[in-house]
């Protein structure tokens, strides 16, 4: 017989009563429902929900135990359901985030810790080598030169705003080294947008440009970033995507400063340029220091460019303006992949 | 055997081990051991997780154990057992397997 108890899965949506019992165990352990959670596991035992554990794609919350069913070897139990769960729907590469003090806790899961929060919060992924040997092949990428740049980008899509940054970051700078978010949670998909900024930068000599990674602006580093379309971020999370970002693949580059443009519309992207002089540049951290440049955004009769304004000009085909904003490249794949909005009448 | 795709078996329980393997990007094989008691063990399991990742012909795969104080034939068959998903391989070669 399981003295554990039974575990099973467990879909949000599915299971409103069920839902209300994991709301009742997170609170009494200081923890919030997370709405992004796709998956939970739960243990029960004697009808009595004592243990869950949540999954959003690959990133793990929402994690807790009862206080008397605590001391046992429900825990194991837990993490080894959860970590099987992911591998069922092709996740293996995981993250977690953890309060500091419960660290012990999850390196029993096989977690190691990536970067701290100091009091708040750890990242923590569930491979002791995987960070290392990403930063081994980004090394191999090295540029020599005493100033070198770093900037991410989304592109969603490749804008005249996003040309101009990286012409004025790749003029001020011995070498840039320019990441495209991975993620594939934006209006373009990553292999659209990763291609259009490769045709938009492509005359210049000084840059390379890499495929993202779960370590730059992901669902595990920055979930709130691909929520930001809808309004509902509370936690921005940024602390974490930086100091992922200075503490590893700043130093893998030898990257001394990072460019950013000016956010004059979008709420959680301004926010982020904030933080970054904070966590990259002020905070205190065993990596060096890395120099913050805010390049005023480029406009168009007076109008920042932004990849927003050219979303919501494609919802009304309006290519007309689209063309002020983009360039050549983007404007060709958009009036491909959009065709004029046609009226049917009846 | 080849390695094409992510895989695990096992647990994290008590005198079990999780195993996990990946394709290896550049070709090499890259185990690495996490344990409890690797100061006693480490060479032990390390053993173990060598002879059969030969024993079924892998030279190239990212392997990483996480080791709960398992014995070493439930190292054996957990490797195997991770080795057969991440190859997609359903015929069993009893021979190799023994």
């Amino acid at each position: 017989m399981n003295t554990t108890g039974d575990f099973y899965a467990v879909q949000p949506k599915d299971s409103p009563p069920e839902m209300e019992e994991i709301k009742k165990l997170l609170a009494a352990n200081d923890l919030e429902l997370d709405d992004q959670v796709q998956m939970f596991v739960v243990c029960r035992r004697q009808g009595r929900l004592v243990a869950c554990a949540g999954l959003d794609h690959y990133t793990i919350k929402c994690v807790a135990v009862a206080e008397d069913a605590r001391g046992e070897s429900l825990s194991l139990a837990l993490g080894s359901e959860v970590v099987n769960l992911a591998a069922t729907r092709g996740q293996f590469h995981l993250f977690l985030y953890s309060a500091p003090h419960n660290l012990p806790f999850f390196r029993g899961w096989g977690f190691y810790p990536l970067v701290e929060v100091p009091e708040r919060v750890v990242l923590m992924e569930n491979s002791p080598v995987a960070i290392e040997r990403y930063c081994d092949s980004l090394r191999e990428q090295r540029r020599p030169g005493q100033k070198i740049g770093g900037i991410v980008l989304n592109a969603n899509p490749f804008t005249l705003g996003h040309r101009y940054l990286v012409e004025q970051a790749a003029r001020a700078c011995h070498w840039l080294h320019v990441f495209v978010v991975k993620e594939d949670a934006s209006l373009f998909s990553y292999v659209d947008r990763f291609a259009l900024v490769a045709a938009g930068v492509k005359n210049i000599d000084n840059l390379t440009l890499y495929r993202g990674s779960d370590y730059i602006i992901s669902r595990a580093t920055f979930p709130g970033y691909f929520l930001k379309d809808q309004g509902i971020i509370e936690h921005s999370w940024a602390a974490i995507d930086l100091l992922l970002f200075r503490e590893y693949i700043a130093p893998a580059l030898d990257i001394t400063h990072r460019y950013v443009g000016t956010e004059p519309f979008d709420p959680v992207t301004n926010n982020y340029n904030a933080e970054m002089k904070r966590w990259l540049e002020q905070a205190p951290s065993a990596a060096a220091p890395i120099t913050v440049i805010e390049v005023p955004r480029a406009s168009t009769r007076g109008t920042p460019i932004s990849a927003s304004k050219v979303r919501q000009l494609l919802a009304q085909r309006n290519f007309s303006k689209i063309q002020e904003l983009v360039p050549a490249t983007t404007l060709r794949f958009l009036e491909k992949q959009f065709p004029a909005l046609v009226t049917t009448t009846q | 055997m080849k390695v094409v795709k992510e895989s695990i078996a096992g647990t994290l329980e008590s005198s079990d081990l999780l195993v996990k393997v990946a394709p290896s990007n550049k070709g090499t094989l890259d185990i690495v051991i996490k344990s409890h008691v690797f100061k006693q063990f480490g060479k032990q399991i390390r053993r173990v997780v060598t002879d059969t990742l030969a024993q079924l012909s892998v030279d190239a795969g990212s392997i990483v154990v996480e080791d709960k104080g398992a014995l070493d034939c439930v190292i054996r068959a957990r490797v195997q057992a991770a080795i057969m998903r991440a190859c997609g391989s359903n015929e069993l070669d009893w021979q190799r397997l023994s």
